[in-house]
């Protein structure tokens, strides 16, 4: 557009590295300093020594012959000193030049290491794709600025391949997931199919077969979906009264409880508000009661409860189920994580429901507590920060 | 040929011994690693479909402890994986599965696979087998004598089926009923001799003399020469 850009366009490539601007950047400001100080130096000479060149002799000697001019002895200090102040200023001139060449090699050399960390992270970071993050820059060195950027960058591609590692789990383990519900439809099928004598209660039966399948497939894309959705800031923050989401999840359990022979007991705290995403906290309580009525031994009961805690409210739901041996624990919000295999998938859980809970949990800035004893039962308690104390008894 | 399927998911597993017992084969179904164990200690099978994501001892081990405790001819191992990714099917083949399939597979890959491997031990590399003037091509599902077709029930195919891969062997009533019956059969009915009796009149009648001989006090043999 203007002139000196186009001018800087034209200049060759290494003119417009840091380290071309560097060196002359050291150089200009090397050269300045030494013309200050040799000028000033040279000034003040200047003044001291009155140096004022003879000029022509005024008296004339002529003993034999030949005459040779006659000066004061005044004259001759200051013709000396004329002198002594051109050559230093012939000296000073040439010095100049001389510092001015060095110190554009010196300048170029100087920048040259200290930029050459630079240049290996610049390196570093172009080979590593977006598929191999394995590599770091590792950069040698002293605890200096540079190599706090390059630990910093190293740092950051660890967090970035664990993450990339984590995805990857997470697509296998869902098409894991996946491939076995259609493994069993197109074996059903298949089956069926090649079979020319087939009675009507043999496809009946495999028709079921793949009903089951197809049912189960549903619910696990249901339950990605809903994981993949939270993964992204799209909650909505609004106040919720807690107690209301929490009775209204819990509605829908009542039936599937009491069809199992199950007490499901509620005791809801009333006027807790906390900030967040409605159906996303009922999704919690729906996840928690949800795998507690279907593990929950029949006769058993379940307590569900909301209640707040100085600044923070908390939901509980404690079941009498098998509970969760201590080494198993540690997985219970993992997903696809199930505490007995074959018994979960033959009664439709995806094995998603904690890991749900777990992250819509952290995305409202809480934590959810699991306690857990074999043969006695499990609880887990969810912890919500609470950023405004209701006043009106949550009537909103 | 007597088939073991290992696979957690009933219904999967239910489906593909169904697909295999119409098959001839002779199939028990197992439904964890423990209970796949136990069964192939107890019989001989000639092949194991083999899921390697199980509940408690997983795939893996169980294709290791087959291998190892096998005896002189250990099945073969055929592995049903959901998990496509190549080190898993690695590991698999290293620690002595013979082959694998990813699911969901097309259950007639699955029987081409399965018929495969069962050729490896009678060293042939088609389907079909031939000793003297019998031929069974197990794809087709077709038997001839003499190039006259013979009309033999599933049990009587598959028990031809295993005196051709066993030709010149003596076999006894148990070998018989261990490879080519389930375990539901009565190992105390003569449901072998009976079938071995119906197969041997239909050979008869197709062609001429009588190519599976009784050995006295051991069983019977496949003559190799007409």
């Amino acid at each position: 557009m203007n002139p000196p850009e186009r001018l800087l366009d034209r200049l060759p490539e290494w003119t417009r590295s840091i380290r071309f601007r560097y060196t002359l950047l050291y150089s200009a400001v090397l050269f300045g300093l030494a013309a200050v100080v040799l000028a000033a130096i040279y000034l003040v000479l200047l003044m001291a020594l009155r140096a004022t060149p003879v000029s022509s002799g005024r008296a004339l000697f002529c003993p034999h012959g030949e005459c040779i001019t006659v000066i004061t002895f005044r004259e001759a200090e200051r013709l000396v000193n004329a002198e002594t102040l051109g050559k230093l200023r012939y000296y000073s001139l040439g010095a100049l030049g001389v510092l001015f060449v060095s110190s554009l090699g010196v300048g170029w050399v100087v920048a040259g290491r200290v930029l050459a960390p630079i240049g290996r992270i610049t390196a570093v970071a172009r080979d590593i794709q977006a598929t191999d993050l394995s590599r770091r820059i590792q950069l040698p060195g002293p605890e200096d600025e540079l190599k706090q950027l390059a630990d910093t960058f190293d740092a950051m591609l660890a967090r970035l391949d664990a993450a990339f590692a984590a995805q990857r789990q997470f697509v296998a383990d869902a098409s894991h997931e996946l491939r076995n519900p259609l493994a069993i439809i197109r074996t059903n099928v298949d089956v069926a199919l090649a079979d020319p004598d087939a009675s009507t209660d043999d496809l009946r039966q495999t028709i079921a077969v793949v009903k089951r399948a197809g049912d189960r497939m549903s619910l696990l894309v249901d339950d990605l979906l809903a994981l993949a959705r939270r993964q992204q800031p799209t909650l909505e923050h609004e106040p919720v009264d807690l107690g209301a989401a929490v009775a209204e999840a819990s509605d829908d359990f009542m039936v599937p409880a009491e069809t199992r022979d199950i007490v499901l007991d509620r005791a809801i705290a009333p006027g807790v508000v906390v900030t967040g995403d409605r159906e996303a906290l009922k999704r919690v309580v729906a996840n928690l009661l949800d795998n507690a009525v279907r593990l929950a031994p029949a006769g058993s009961r379940i307590r569900l409860a909301t209640g707040s805690e100085g600044n923070r409210a908390w939901i509980a739901v404690a079941d009498e189920g098998p509970g969760i041996s201590p080494e198993d624990q540690a997985h219970v919000f993992d997903r696809f994580w199930r505490a007995d295999k074959a018994r979960a998938r033959a009664d439709g859980g995806t094995g998603l429901g904690l890991a749900i809970v777990r992250q819509l949990v952290e995305s409202h800035g809480g934590e959810v507590r699991m306690h857990s004893k074999v043969g006695v039962g499990s609880s887990f308690v969810v912890w919500l920060p609470i950023t405004r104390p209701a006043i009106d008894g949550g009537q909103r | 040929m007597r088939v073991l399927v290992v696979e957690d998911e009933a219904d999967l597993a239910d489906a593909v011994a169904r697909g295999l017992r119409r098959e001839g084969y002779a199939v028990d179904v197992a439904y964890d690693g423990d209970e796949a164990l136990e069964k192939a200690a107890v019989n001989a099978y000639d092949l194991v479909c083999l899921d390697l994501n199980l509940p408690g001892i997983d795939g893996i081990e169980v294709v290791r402890r087959i291998r190892a405790d096998g005896g002189a001819q250990p099945p073969r191992v055929l592995m049903l994986t959901a998990r496509d990714r190549t080190v898993d099917r690695v590991v698999g083949l290293d620690e002595g599965a013979d082959d694998y399939l990813v699911k969901p597979f097309d259950f007639d890959e699955l029987k081409a696979r399965v018929r495969a491997l069962l050729r490896r031990d009678a060293g042939r590399s088609g389907a079909l087998l031939q000793v003297g003037d019998i031929e069974l091509d197990s794809a087709r599902h077709e038997a001839r004598r003499v190039g006259r077709p013979l009309a033999l029930t599933p049990k009587e195919f598959a028990l031809l089926h295993y005196f051709l891969s066993r030709a010149g062997q003596v076999l006894s009533q148990e070998d018989l009923l261990e490879h080519v019956w389930d375990e539901n059969a009565d190992p105390f009915t003569n449901t072998v001799r009976v079938t071995v009796m119906t197969l041997r009149r239909k050979l008869a009648d197709a062609g001429k003399g009588q190519p599976i001989e009784t050995v006295v006090g051991r069983g019977y043999r496949l003559r190799e020469e007409p």
